[in-house]
């Protein structure tokens, strides 16, 4: 028992793989057609990474509610099951009774597909995430380039969004939000790039092992602010929150949404949120990598010690105008982007 | 009318003189052509970021702020009205009403004024505890200015910060007087009741938490650098422009002009303390952000001295039970936390007055939003409406 | 005092740095101090004496009835005309210095204390009450009279020490 349950937690992937091979062997003695298997473990994967969404839409909910209350000196939610945990269950509950309210003139199909589509960019990126040793559903080759590209297709929803809803402001909410996560990819994707030069791979697996024991933030640690402050804005958190503040005069582009469908949004957004802190781990922090503790224990760490940045930030400071936002990106981020891809290619090629 | 009486008017600055461009008086809507890029905009009157019911109309050109029409009197309740069928002690509780949060200095203002009809001179007692009362307040009311302009800017913390230590201050008031906003604490002659018996002992503690509090909160917002990115150089107003509206207050110290009533209107034991008045350099957004918290800590240095110097004697001067001052006018002004408030009292000899005329600091600092939002693009408007420090039931009365 | 002067560029970008790092020190040392929450309605905060609550018309223990004599100075007095009465009448037609109703429109009062500071007889207090929401209209006229009000705790003695004279201030 003892063996069982030390490799469950940190032999994972073997006994995944031998239980796999152990069903395709019985499959094929059957006569059964293996292929049906094979896609019977995908939609396991698919299956398993949709309950840890739900799960931790949950969490993290409640961790930054709670640790904001914090930094402003009061409780947080403290009423609705121990410690408040149960509190984003009963929003949920609240959201999926209201009335779903679908503006008169708005186009009916788009308004609808919007939050899926942005849902499906963020649910696709879950695909590359090695969430220990070996276990990824889908170790790409081309891992760091698929989630650049996959990150950038919530774009379409949100312009969808925007556009859908029939409404001026939603519309420029819609659109300065799409020009600032296209904006903020360029940064990112030359500090990645960094990355992928340290690695020599691409491969999200590869990068983890390539890692000395800290990780690469030693160093990249300017890498590492960059990747962080691009991802913050991508994610449209923190100080780059312009387009879904509701304290400025354009309301974003959710603003006609109601229910369901903006609990998708809303879901999504706290979803691409440890998926930042998830990927700023891999590629920075060194992913699974960690003593004592099992691989995935060490993954939910680090992913939710960069969420935890990314939530001390939001709530210290006051918000970027949309052109300084702009500014900052084009100004700022890419020549130091560029600058560090420059010196750590030298210094790679040098040393 | 008999024997004019004014209060201080031969020590009142002179006005500047110059014309108003044509450009600032209130037009009816303009129409927007259909061939340029303008649209009309209109912010509230219910609205998040204005700071009560007001209406924006906004003539854009793209993002550009092209003109500003603004239209008061969603809060308007004829007070002025009211008065005249108020006597004197029945309109105290109102005037704490106009502007709500600068309460005590708009009890002062009037009570100064009434004493003055009637030659009624107060107690030295009175006058440490209506200092120590106005200045608490002024705290009061720029830790909320404080507060909900970082609400405004997008940082949610500032708001807990200040209002914790404004949490302090308000108890300290509601000990003194029973309410914690519209405190109706000022009577003719002093007050309704002493200063409680352990009120300088929370004073003295208030006094030695808050400077750390204030440069945590001086830190949080006004120097962080994304704050100053916003507001550096935005909203500009000169000078000669800002006194030519009547602006008064930190908006206008913010433009380089030195005028408080305080120095320059004296009154109460004001000359006899020491205190430095905050002078902003450009007039910017930023200026006026900076004159307040300064300002914040010249009132901590100014309660430290009126603690120190604070005599015995009686809280309340004998004053008549009816209040029938002689007929005649007079204008008193203090410099609340927005600006000089001023009350013009017109006393016909009755126990009523004839005329109340309440000059507030809002309604000018209002009248120059059009000129100081023209040319700036849509985003600024937030931030600048914000550091004028609106009250706009004290705009419409 | 002048604002401080602008500074150079590299000053900016330092000082612009060292802000954000501040502001960051500031809210990670907020994270570990004691929340100032009062949880209500579990703990209330301590009301001071002094506090404008409710209108009421207490009975005095000693006397075992109400301190108003139906003078109408308080009528007379409020801003908002909160305050209406009725007097008793005796057996022979004449009014008595005693009020049959004294009505008070909770919905109209502004919790000035004016007539609280006008009574001469010190019939009038403002209790501690100011959990005072409701969905009916109706109720917010109410005789004070009728009421018999007891007051509890230290605004009892508060106002008892008023009326016999040895109110030391507070």
């Amino acid at each position: 028992m003892g063996h069982f349950l030390y490799d469950l937690f940190y032999r994972t992937d073997v006994l995944l793989d031998a239980w796999r091979t152990a069903a395709h062997q019985s499959w094929a003695m059957r006569g059964w057609p293996v292929v049906i298997l094979d896609v019977l473990f995908q939609l396991g994967w698919a299956a398993a990474a949709a309950v840890f969404l739900a799960v931790n839409a949950l969490f993290i909910i409640w961790f930054e509610r709670k640790l904001a209350a914090r930094i402003q000196i009061r409780r947080g939610p403290n009423r609705v099951g121990p410690w408040g945990i149960l509190q984003t269950l009963a929003d949920t509950g609240k959201m999926l009774i209201k009335e779903d309210i679908i503006p008169d003139a708005a186009d009916r199909g788009v308004f609808k597909a919007a939050p899926l589509m942005v849902l499906a960019s963020t649910f696709l990126l879950f695909v590359v995430l090695p969430f220990g040793r070996g276990l990824v559903p889908a170790d790409l080759n081309v891992g760091l380039l698929y989630f650049l590209a996959i990150g950038g297709l919530s774009v379409i929803g949100i312009l969808a969004g925007g556009w859908a809803s029939n409404n001026k402001y939603s519309l420029m909410g819609g659109m300065r939000s799409a020009a600032q996560i296209v904006s903020y990819e360029v940064p990112a994707v030359l500090t990645v790039l960094s990355i992928a030069l340290l690695a020599g791979s691409l491969k999200l697996g590869d990068i983890v092992r390539a890692q000395p024991a800290f990780g690469y933030i030693l160093l990249q640690p300017v890498g590492f602010l960059l990747f962080l402050t691009a991802s913050n804005a991508e994610i449209n958190r923190g100080p780059f929150d312009l387009p879904e503040s509701d304290s400025e005069l354009v309301s974003g582009f959710v603003t006609e949404y109601s229910a369901m469908r903006f609990a998708i949004f809303f879901l999504a957004e706290y979803t691409n949120l440890f998926l930042a802190g998830a990927f700023a781990a891999t590629l920075f922090l060194g992913g699974w990598r960690g003593p004592l503790l099992p691989p995935v224990a060490w993954f939910l760490i680090k992913s939710y010690f960069v969420v935890f940045l990314l939530i001390w930030i939001r709530w210290t400071f006051p918000r970027l105008r949309v052109d300084h936002l702009m500014a900052f990106s084009w100004k700022v981020l890419l020549p130091l982007a560029l600058a560090n891809l420059f010196i750590t290619a030298v210094l790679v090629k040098v040393l | 009318m008999r024997n004019v009486t004014f209060g201080n008017r031969d020590k009142m600055p002179p006005t500047a003189r110059g014309t108003v461009p044509a450009a600032t008086v209130v037009q009816p809507l303009p129409s927007a052509s259909a061939t340029s890029d303008e649209f009309l905009l209109n912010i509230g009157p219910q609205h998040p970021a204005t700071h009560g019911v007001l209406r924006v109309v906004v003539t854009m050109d793209g993002e550009v702020v092209k003109d500003i029409v603004p239209h008061i009197g969603y809060v308007h309740r004829g007070l002025e009205k009211l008065f005249e069928n108020r006597t004197y002690e029945q309109i105290i509780p109102f005037t704490d009403r106009t502007d709500y949060l600068s309460a005590i200095a708009n009890n002062f203002a009037y009570v100064r004024g009434v004493e003055m009809l009637l030659g009624l001179e107060v107690p030295r007692k009175v006058e440490y505890m209506r200092v120590l009362m106005a200045e608490l307040n002024r705290i009061a009311s720029h830790l909320l200015w404080l507060a909900a302009y970082g609400l405004d800017m997008g940082a949610f913390t500032p708001f807990l910060y200040a209002f914790r230590d404004r949490e302090e201050i308000v108890a300290m008031i509601e000990e003194a007087s029973g309410g914690r906003l519209t405190t109706n604490y000022f009577r003719v002659g002093g007050f309704v009741h002493d200063l409680p018996k352990d009120f300088f002992a929370r004073l003295r503690k208030f006094l030695a938490r808050f400077g750390k509090a204030l440069n945590e909160l001086d830190t949080l917002l006004v120097e962080n650098a994304i704050f100053v990115a916003r507001t550096r150089g935005v909203g500009v107003i000169g000078k000669e422009r800002a006194v030519s509206y009547g602006m008064t207050g930190p908006c206008l110290r913010a433009s380089n002009a030195a005028f408080d009533v305080r120095r320059d209107m004296p009154y109460s034991i004001y000359p006899s303390l020491e205190f430095e008045i905050p002078v902003g350099r450009n007039g910017d957004t930023w200026d006026r952000s900076w004159v307040r918290i300064e300002e914040m800590r010249q009132s901590l240095a100014i309660l430290r001295q009126a603690m120190e110097g604070f005599p015995e004697g009686e809280h309340r001067a004998r004053a008549p039970r009816n209040i029938e001052p002689p007929a005649g006018e007079v204008y008193s002004a203090v410099e609340g936390p927005r600006g000089e408030i001023g009350f013009y009292i017109v006393s016909d000899g009755t126990r009523k007055p004839y005329r109340v005329k309440m000059r507030k600091p809002s309604f000018s600092n209002f009248s120059a939003l059009p000129e100081i939002l023209r040319g700036l693009k849509i985003a600024d408007l937030v931030a600048v409406m914000g550091s004028l420090d609106l009250v706009v039931p004290e705009i419409d009365r | 005092m002048y604002a401080p002067l602008e500074r150079g560029p590299i000053g900016r970008v330092l000082s612009g740095i060292a802000s954000l790092g501040k502001g960051l020190w500031i809210t990670l040392a907020y994270m570990f101090r004691k929340p100032i929450t009062v949880q209500y309605p579990e703990q209330r905060v301590v009301l001071p004496l002094r506090f404008r609550g409710r209108l009421v018309m207490p009975v005095d223990p000693e006397k075992g009835t109400n301190r108003c004599t139906a003078c109408m100075r308080c009528v007379n007095i409020c801003p908002n005309h909160s305050i209406d009465i009725e007097k008793q009448t005796g057996p022979d037609g004449a009014p008595l210095p005693k009020p049959a109703k004294y009505l008070y429109n909770l919905g109209t009062c502004m919790f000035c204390n004016l007539c609280v500071e006008v009574c001469p007889f010190f019939a009038l207090v403002m209790s501690d009450e100011h959990e005072l929401a409701t969905t009916d209209r109706g109720g917010f006229v109410r005789d004070l009279a009728a009421e018999k009000y007891r007051l509890t705790g230290k605004k009892a003695s508060w106002w008892q020490r008023k009326f016999r004279g040895s109110d030391s201030g507070e």
